[in-house]
């Protein structure tokens, strides 16, 4: 049974993945060392960054971190894990030793009270955090990607914290990845479209395990 | 003539009483039959991790099932929360069927074996619930969230948890999903809680899956809850399940200043990763009609209709209700995907088993397809929980 059900897991991934919108589009090419972080700091954070292991791509992790943080480079300036912050480096500090800096910062897009409360944060403050880094990703010339992997559930009304979070990263994002579930209504296509950024949909957030090794 | 009214009086309250203690007390001691399967090794008794628990109601069954080649190991608890019984079926269906290939394997079918011989009267719960097999009905107690009374009296003002001191309801001291971690001689529950983690600690166990039932009203219901240490298993787990099972089953981070719980304590009191795994369960929610057996098994409710097409649910919802297999299919798919995304990582401490179905079967053939007939069965194999 469960080599049957293997075979099938296996088939099924091959056939979702060369289905999939990123079989087809170009994919932009960037380099490492990768930031990820979380633009509202829903669970989706942990989304990329178990794609990534997925993809065999090492990168560092902060859940919330600081413009200075992010200009120490890799191993972000030595912080430590503490109450509702985390860090986790996993950047092959062999071939890029600490402050080395970063060539591309991953933005996991979605709001979660909930996760934004745990670290302190309100959507306001979370929203001014998120500015302050992306402006300087712009000009520090660091490949931006934004991610939506949540769907309908990190969806919500114009104005609501979700859509909020969309609109502080999509616009200069480099890159979009997107679940059709975070699209149905158009609105990353809109958004790709008038910044020329491209955009990848997949069916699933597996999907983007297959999208992650072809940026890196 | 005063006497005379007494007499009828006193009679009267003794019938009553008789009337409605009897139910009580046959439920009380009526035995669910389980067949212990082919993957079996060995039962014990929780006591033997922690003797406070010896010769109490509290003392439950733990099967054993190892494998030829060793391994990681797993624990899997129902019955936590007796009320939410897809956990106990996928559990009693992970017994029957089972087969360790490598590690071991560790089922506490009736975790809270006290709150298994409880009810809840006020809310008008049945008292059991039938699963057609192909062998006819095998029957269920339906329990309750808390212990009884009979077991632990009397309750506190306020639950003070130990060791964190934080302040909880007075009914959590009957909670065994808020006395984790428990201590040797404390309240009769936090013994049973002692006790697992007597196991986790003693036996080096690598996974702890702990599943529950949810209100589709409540957030935190269709889920997995993992702290930070097993929240990249998790997320893995959801994103495959999703991708290639077609269920939602999204990550809940456990509060680190929520004390008691399970995905929290054996997370910080042991080397062990925990997941707390919440399948929907319409029963449980408030605004339903009348608590009937019909509407635990298919979970389907007029007004819960209402209130999902007024968007107040948290999950689809629509005329097929919840149905008790799909919630069953739920927990084995997670359960599976979980020791199958623990060996990738952790390939010296694999978890590999076979003989347990997955969520499109369960959905297709039922639950009952995979239960055991126990008067078939070597009456040794035969455990009554």
């Amino acid at each position: 049974m469960k080599k049957a059900f293997l075979a099938i897991l296996a088939a099924a991934a091959v056939a979702a993945l060369s289905a999939s919108p990123a079989a087809q589009t170009a994919v932009p090419k960037s380099g490492l060392p990768v930031l990820t972080t979380s633009a509202g700091q829903s669970n989706d954070a942990n989304t990329v960054n178990a794609v990534l292991e997925e993809a065999g791509i090492k990168y560092d992790y902060c859940d919330v971190p600081t413009v200075e943080m992010l200009t120490a480079g890799v191993g972000l300036a030595g912080k430590t894990s503490s109450s509702g912050f985390h860090v986790e480096i996993t950047t092959d500090l062999a071939k890029f030793p600490k402050g080395t800096p970063y060539k591309t910062v991953i933005l996991a897009i979605g709001a979660s009270l909930k996760g934004m409360g745990a670290s302190g944060l309100t959507t306001d403050s979370e929203e001014a955090r998120v500015k302050k880094l992306i402006e300087y990703c712009k000009k520090a010339r660091i490949f931006i990607i934004g991610v939506h992997a949540g769907g309908d559930a990190a969806r919500g009304p114009a104005g609501s914290d979700n859509e909020r979070m969309i609109d502080a990263v999509a616009p200069f994002a480099d890159f979009l990845v997107v679940t059709k579930d975070s699209d149905k209504d158009g609105r990353f296509t809109k958004i790709a479209a008038k910044t020329k950024a491209p955009l990848v949909k997949v069916d699933f957030a597996l999907g983007m395990v297959d999208v992650m090794k072809k940026v890196f | 003539m005063m006497t005379r009214l007494k007499i009828v009086l006193v009679l009267i309250a003794a019938v009553l009483t008789a009337w409605g203690g009897v139910p009580l007390y046959k439920h009380r001691h009526y035995q669910v039959p389980v067949v212990a399967g082919p993957g079996v090794t060995r039962v014990e008794r929780l006591s033997r991790f922690a003797p406070g628990l010896k010769g109490t109601m509290a003392d439950t069954d733990v099967f054993v099932l190892e494998g030829a080649r060793p391994g990681g190991k797993a624990l899997l608890l129902a019955n936590t929360h007796a009320n939410e019984p897809a956990g106990l079926l996928a559990a009693v269906l992970m017994i029957e069927n089972a087969v360790v290939e490598q590690g071991t394997l560790y089922v506490i079918p009736e975790f809270n074996a006290s709150a298994g011989r409880n009810t809840k009267p006020g809310d008008g719960y049945p008292l059991y619930f039938d699963i057609p097999t192909e062998w006819g009905a095998k029957r269920f107690r339906m329990g309750n969230r808390d212990a009884s009374p009979l077991e632990q009296w009397p309750d506190p003002d306020v639950y003070i948890h130990y060791p964190e001191r934080q302040l909880l309801s007075f009914l959590d001291v009957r909670n065994t999903n808020r006395t984790w971690p428990g201590r040797p001689d404390g309240p009769l529950m936090e013994r049973v809680t002692f006790a697992a983690m007597e196991l986790l600690r003693g036996e080096k166990v690598d996974v702890a899956i702990d599943m529950h039932g949810a209100e589709t009203m409540f957030p935190v219901t269709n889920c997995i809850v993992a702290p930070t240490k097993s929240s990249k298993i998790a997320t893995l787990v959801s994103m495959t399940v999703k991708a290639m099972e077609g269920f939602d089953n999204h990550v809940e981070p456990s509060p680190s200043n929520f004390h008691g719980l399970s995905h929290r304590e054996i997370g910080d009191f042991s080397d062990t990763l925990p997941f707390l795994l919440e399948a929907p369960i319409p029963f449980l929610d408030q605004p339903t009609g009348p608590k009937t057996v019909t509407l635990l098994l298919d979970g389907k409710d007029p007004f819960l209709l209402s209130l999902s097409r007024a968007k107040k649910l948290f999950v689809p919802y629509d005329e097929n209700g919840w149905p008790m297999d799909k919630r069953v299919g739920q927990h084995c798919s997670v359960s599976l995907e979980i020791f199958r995304q623990f060996t990738k990582k952790n390939p010296e401490r694999a978890i590999v088993l076979g003989g347990v179905p997955r969520y499109a079967e369960l959905v297709k053939n039922g639950v009952g397809r995979y239960f055991h007939d126990p008067a078939k069965a070597d009456p040794k194999n035969v455990h009554y929980e």
